[in-house]
């Protein structure tokens, strides 16, 4: 079956690219098609724990992430070098995500790869 | 010898049969004038575009409200005429569409608006309707803003 990576390279409340990308996958895991979510760039701030974006009345994107792999969403990755680049040690990152290092030999993996915006 | 027109072969997928998915806006970006030429061009060597699928603000793209200047391209209306004229689903994703205030009559009546503003042969759907582009052997190519 066509997996799908979805690439996520835009950091979270400065845009919606990020979310619509996560509505992407989840609407994918729905209808049970396999899809798993990578982080790069700035988007791996999406991965940071205790996020209070409350100030800027947006909703904390951690409740989102928490739910994707129970709607089905196969796995969480973080690019290796944007977490060294953004100061994410492996320990600080929230438990299903796996750290990879981002190139063709990923991407070659996936039947279809779309980036968020 | 029979006097009708034979039909075309159907275009082998998945070399032949694209799905567009625009997510940048009209007028903030190029997206849809790129899509746009690449639609024709594909349709011109014979290729086939299943769907055309717009998705974040690439959803303005369908608006029957936007009036530039007579003498600049009107890209939605440009876009409705190349989606009626070759029979192109043009589906533009419900909630990318109502947060930013393109809706159907069907949707103006159900959340009380005062007015609907979907341009023509544009429909609104589900991202369901991506689901199943990305699901089947059709090329997806993305049109987003660049950076």
């Amino acid at each position: 079956m066509a997996a799908t990576l979805i690439i996520i390279d835009q950091p979270p409340y400065g845009s919606w690219e990020g979310r619509e990308a996560l509505d992407m996958a989840f609407s994918l895991a729905a209808f049970d098609q396999p899809v798993s979510l990578l982080f790069c760039g700035a988007g791996v701030n999406w991965l940071r724990k205790a996020q209070n974006p409350g100030e800027v009345e947006q909703k904390s994107v951690e409740k989102n992430l928490a739910a994707a792999t129970i709607f089905g969403v196969e796995s969480l990755l973080a690019d290796r070098s944007a977490c060294d680049q953004y100061g994410l040690a492996p320990a600080d990152l929230p438990e299903p995500v796996m750290v990879v290092d981002l190139g063709p030999e990923l991407t070659s993996s996936f039947s279809h790869v779309a980036f968020a915006g | 010898m029979s006097g009708r027109l034979s039909k075309p072969a159907k275009t082998p997928a998945p070399a032949g049969v694209f799905t567009l998915v625009i997510t940048g806006a009209p007028y903030s970006s190029q997206a849809p004038q790129t899509a746009l030429h690449f639609a024709r061009a594909a349709l011109a060597a014979n290729n086939r575009i299943d769907r055309v699928f717009l998705y974040g603000d690439g959803v303005h793209l369908a608006s029957s409200l936007n009036t530039p200047p007579s003498d600049e391209l009107n890209i939605s209306a440009a876009w409705a005429d190349l989606l009626a004229d070759n029979d192109i689903p043009g589906v533009a994703c419900i909630a990318s569409a109502l947060r930013r205030g393109l809706v159907d009559e069907s949707e103006k009546q159900r959340y009380g608006l005062s007015a609907s503003n979907l341009r023509a042969p544009f429909e609104i759907a589900g991202l369901g309707e991506w689901v199943a582009s990305a699901a089947s052997e059709s090329r997806v190519l993305y049109f987003h803003k660049g950076s």
